[in-house]
């Protein structure tokens, strides 16, 4: 069997947000004879799993790259320790900024070329090559988590049946999580889809589970209560409008305010903004300066109107998936924390009551 | 056998759009702005003729005719 | 003096002032603070219009300066820059005003048969080629016309009063778009 043969049977996915088929993904990479860039950024907040998977698995990681192209790329974001660890190890290093969308699969492939680390408006995959902002015909590049391709080489030792005895029939493998936020004992989990929510955050020693955010950034939120019996895996997980996304579990307990949270992170994504594309550029600030007024509880309710508005205006947009992720990000943590919402736009907070001990 | 009124699909370019809001106007309402100026759908369908001048048409060559399929 | 070395005279003059509106319409397009749909698209419909428009009367100033016989100006000298022994720099200046704005409609008009970075680079050199035509204009101002060359000084003045305007203010789209390139991209 082939490699490719391999990983279909396997039903592998990319491990670094999007999902996709990774035998369907080489298939490509093969055609266009593309070279390989490793994406071991961890470029989602609160993801530290491919830190992990180049600290002890590079042999295994260098192993898979080498069965997918000749030139093999290792991204990582500068200063970071999974930077000098690929550096000690002589690779070719690509040194990306610390930007929240650097990391982002064209991004990269432009930043190699010579370009900013910013994504590129593209009409066909970048495995197939591209046209730089400049004009100039960039190289077909496949772009892999590295998390995913510690998994190609497992498979090719392991073989698929393997790789299937772990997770569920339509999200298969072993996936690592990291647990993050008010746990005792925050890292990387490896588990798989199918896994309790509640089993997870018992491993990681969670106690005061108010509010659980999945998958960082582009993900979304699931009330305490909720997660505590529900299933993390991509089926479990839609009904809630979630994905499993890059594994990121955070969890807040009850004496921090989760608008508080929300607003810190959109106003951290408001400054991530690669400022290519009005409706992101503008739009994202705009919604983030609406949290931040709610979560300070002096938005007005007539406003809430405008602020679902402008969430609704993001997916879609832009060159790039961010505005979709902010968008999906604030539009969950509207609807999961309509409680507090409710409570904020009459300017008080249940967090806030929930630490001076008021009774309700 | 006759061609279809609205067969061309016209892509926008989110990063070359500059909100100039010409296809906007030139678009005869398929083209609508968000309040920061830019347009709010990244596809539309016309007519092969009516695709050509909206391209044509915008300043920051932002516009593209989508390939066949 | 010729009746054609009139309209050569008439038509240079025409096509200064020409070249400074079309100039001056491609300033408010690219220097508006706020777009407004329907006066962006009316704007940009006259630019494109009267520069060509621009083009056919320069056409004429150069064929009617090239027939005329009272000077001795040669077809190779109405193409390439300072080839003429005649007034050598002045005319020369005029010859590249008129190949820069040729450069400029051709591009224009296969714009989307070529890259937009050429379409922009040779878009830009209309700063060069404004300023070109006004000195050429100028220096050229044989006979002592003075309506003639108060016209042509009347352009520079607003034209360049349409620069600094261009210079002094910005568009949301753009500062934004500054600002973030001002952050750490590389």
């Amino acid at each position: 069997m082939s490699l490719i043969d391999l990983l279909d049977a396997a039903g592998l996915t990319g491990r670094g947000g999007a999902v996709f088929p990774t035998g369907q993904k080489l298939r490509a990479a093969f055609a266009h004879r593309a070279d390989l860039i490793v994406n071991a950024c961890d470029g989602e907040i609160g993801t530290h799993k491919d830190a992990l998977v180049v600290a002890e698995h590079l042999d295994e990681l260098r192993h898979g790259a080498g069965l997918m192209a000749r030139t093999v790329h290792w991204a990582a974001h500068r200063g970071s320790d999974t930077e000098a660890r690929l550096l000690e190890a002589g690779l070719q290093v690509l040194s990306v900024p610390a930007r929240y969308v650097a990391s982002e699969e064209s991004a990269l492939v432009n930043h190699l070329h010579g370009g900013l680390a910013r994504p590129m408006m593209r009409r066909a995959p970048v495995v197939a090559g591209s046209t730089s902002p400049r004009g100039r015909r960039l190289p077909p590049t496949l772009v892999l988590n590295a998390e995913t391709v510690w998994r190609v080489s497992q498979i090719e030792r392991f073989g698929p049946d393997w790789f299937r005895s772990f997770g569920t029939a339509a999200e298969p493998g072993p996936r690592l999580v990291t647990i993050g936020g008010r746990v005792e004992r925050p890292g990387v989990y490896d588990t798989a889809a199918g896994i309790g929510l509640g089993d997870l955050l018992q491993a990681a020693g969670a106690i005061d589970v108010a509010a659980v955010g999945l998958s960082g950034l582009s993900g979304g939120w699931l009330l305490g209560a909720t997660a505590w019996a529900t299933v993390w895996s991509d089926a479990d997980l839609a009904p809630h409008g979630l994905r499993t996304g890059t594994g990121a579990v955070h969890v807040l307990d009850r004496g921090a305010c989760p608008l508080d949270h929300v607003a810190r992170l959109t106003g951290f994504a408001a400054g991530e903004s690669a400022g290519q594309c009005g409706p992101c550029m503008f739009g994202v600030p705009a919604i983030a300066e609406m949290l931040d007024r709610l979560a300070e509880g002096v938005l007005r309710p007539d406003e809430v109107r405008l602020l679902h508005q402008r969430v609704g205006l993001l997916p879609g947009r832009g060159a790039c998936r961010f505005p979709d992720g902010v968008a999906g990000f604030a539009a969950s943590a509207l609807r999961t924390f309509r409680t507090d919402v409710e409570a904020h736009l009459a300017g008080g907070c249940v967090a806030a009551r929930e630490r001076s001990g008021a009774t309700r | 056998m006759r061609r279809a009124d609205r067969d061309q699909e016209v892509v926008i370019d989110r990063i070359a759009c500059t909100a100039h809001g010409v296809c906007a106007v030139m678009s005869g309402g398929a083209i609508e702005l968000d309040e920061f100026g830019y347009p709010i759908p990244s596809r539309v369908t016309m007519s092969r003729d009516d695709a050509r001048q909206l391209v044509r048409a915008c300043p920051a060559r932002a516009l593209l005719l989508s390939r066949p399929t | 003096m010729t009746v054609l070395w009139y309209l050569s005279r008439a038509t240079g003059v025409i096509s200064i002032v020409l070249l400074t509106a079309v100039m001056m319409l491609g300033v408010f397009l690219s220097g508006a603070r706020r777009s407004v749909g329907n006066r962006t698209t009316t704007t940009q419909a006259v630019h494109r219009s009267l520069a060509l428009g621009t083009a056919t009367f320069l056409v004429v100033h150069i064929a009617t300066a090239i027939v005329d016989t009272y000077v001795h100006i040669g077809v190779l000298a109405a193409l390439l820059p300072f080839a003429s022994t005649y007034h050598r720099l002045p005319l020369g200046l005029g010859t590249l005003g008129f190949d820069v704005l040729a450069a400029i409609v051709v591009t224009s008009l296969l714009r989307h048969r070529i890259s937009e970075r050429l379409w922009r680079v040779v878009h830009r050199a209309s700063f060069v080629m404004w300023p070109v035509a006004l000195w050429h204009g100028i220096a050229m101002g044989t006979g002592n016309e003075p309506i003639l060359r108060f016209t042509t000084i009347g352009c520079g003045v607003v034209g360049v009063l349409a620069l600094v305007w261009r210079l002094t203010g910005s568009h949301h789209d753009s500062s934004r778009r500054r600002e973030v390139l001002r952050q750490e991209w590389t």
